[in-house]
């Protein structure tokens, strides 16, 4: 299609991501070759990024900041060594070139060497990407070690936490079955969920729910566990939040903004 | 929202990616407390898996961190570009593939018709929202959402409700043109 698209949703449609065969086609030939076009599609990307909006609200774990923070520190070292390397090459220039001279008259001989070297670095730059594969794998388990301690060490925090209180969250009448307890600490503004429920009906999902002093309920996780699972959920209170009860509800799979369905357990911080 | 000055609580989102390019953390560590929550509510929603989610948040602000330079805050509007990146990649993990060329890191423009730098804006946007999703109907929503949060095109949402493809594009693009309406009024 050279003109523009019929029909303004179009472009939403398309940012939408429900397009397919000719009419995606239409959109992604004509767009990088008309100006107008291209800025109706990146409003419509808008709009249709304001659905985000439209999650349950899940607060990152703190572990998760820590961990980028530490990530883009040593980033920062690493680029600040390769900062002095181009200085000390070129320190290097001036003997190159007269090393260079020197040298020009044995290069004849030096081949039989070179061919020999070229093998030998081949054999090492095979080892070295090899090294390198196993490094990378040893500092992805290092960070999932590494969260894992962080996470240890939030809990380890909340559970030594003397005003840390332990709300049990009561079954109600004709539910799922199902036990579990929230620990909270509004001076830390943080909250473990534990608890252990029957698998969810199908096309359902358990929500957990922060109910506080003030305001509509905060979602504090969604999820869908299986026979027999222990679910464990940790989440940072919203600053200037503070809990006064803690439930959770059966709701459409996915969970929902705002509660919708039934409670299926409950529990009032005293 | 630990170790940020004021200063840094009231820079706009372009001065803070000019920071970022001048290598400064702190700057990354305060565009991280303004949109994390919107980002990981997405990316939960989307994977029902924390630890997935959680990954994909950290390497989403990772990137912007790497990538800050090639960022023209004019270009557009910074929380709705993480917002599709997001998305993108939370939807590719989904399916098991890889993100095509279309959704490269830089290459998108998003232009949101609101300034999102303020926790109280967030918030009344988040209400509208709320209420413009509420007042689509069953289908449309269950249609909207099956798509925006599932990555499912017109024909994989007639396929996984069994309604007809034709029933299916007038609901989505009846829902769309009613979430604009709502979104903009």
């Amino acid at each position: 299609m050279n003109g523009h698209p019929t029909r303004p949703e179009d472009f939403d449609l398309y940012a939408l991501g429900v397009l397919e065969g000719e009419e995606k086609a239409a959109i992604e030939s004509h767009v990088p070759t008309c100006a107008e076009c291209a800025k109706k599609l990146a409003e419509a990307r808008g709009r249709i990024a304001l659905l985000a909006f439209s999650a349950p609200r899940v607060e990152p774990s703190p572990a998760v900041r820590e961990r980028l923070m530490r990530q883009v520190h040593a980033s920062a070292e690493i680029a600040g060594a390769k900062r002095v390397q181009p200085e000390l090459e070129r320190t290097g220039g001036f003997f190159g070139r007269w090393w260079a001279a020197v040298l020009v008259p044995a290069c004849i001989l030096l081949l039989f060497v070179a061919a020999h070297l070229r093998n030998e670095n081949e054999r090492l730059s095979r080892e070295l990407a090899q090294e390198q594969a196993t490094l990378q794998q040893q500092q992805l388990a290092s960070e999932r070690q590494q969260k894992q301690l962080d996470e240890a060490r939030h809990v380890a925090n909340l559970v030594e936490a003397k005003d840390t209180v332990i709300v049990p969250l009561a079954q109600q009448k004709g539910m799922p079955q199902g036990t579990a307890h929230v620990m909270y600490n509004a001076r830390m503004g943080m909250m473990m969920y534990e608890g252990k429920l029957e698998p969810s009906p199908a096309g359902k999902s358990y929500q957990l729910w922060l109910v506080p002093t003030s305001g509509a309920p905060i979602s504090a996780g969604v999820f869908n566990p299986t026979t027999g699972e222990t679910t464990h959920t940790m989440m940072k209170v919203p600053q200037g939040v503070t809990a006064k009860a803690f439930a959770i509800t059966l709701e459409p799979a996915g969970g929902k903004p705002q509660p919708t369905g039934p409670f299926v357990l409950m529990g009032a911080v005293s | 929202m630990s170790g940020q000055t004021g200063t840094e609580l009231r820079a706009t989102d372009a001065a803070l990616i000019q920071k970022i390019v001048q290598r400064d953390e702190s700057a990354l560590a305060a565009l991280y407390d303004r949109y994390a929550s919107l980002l990981s509510s997405l990316l939960n929603r989307i994977l029902r898996d924390t630890q997935a989610a959680e990954e994909i948040l950290q390497d989403v602000f990772y990137q912007l961190w790497l990538n800050a330079a090639k960022f023209d805050p004019g270009r557009g509007s910074l929380p709705g570009w993480l917002a599709v990146i997001a998305r993108n990649r939370a939807i590719s993990r989904l399916r098991r593939h890889n993100p095509s060329e279309g959704e490269e890191f830089l290459e998108t423009t998003v232009i949101v018709p609101v300034n999102l730098e303020n926790a109280i804006t967030q918030q009344q946007l988040l209400g509208r929202v709320k209420t413009a999703v509420e007042n689509l109907s069953v289908e449309q929503r269950a249609a909207i959402e099956l798509a925006y949060f599932e990555g499912l095109t017109h024909t994989e949402i007639a396929s996984r409700t069994g309604d007809p493809l034709g029933t299916v594009k007038t609901r989505i693009r009846t829902a769309v043109e009613s979430l604009k309406r709502n979104l903009l009024s």
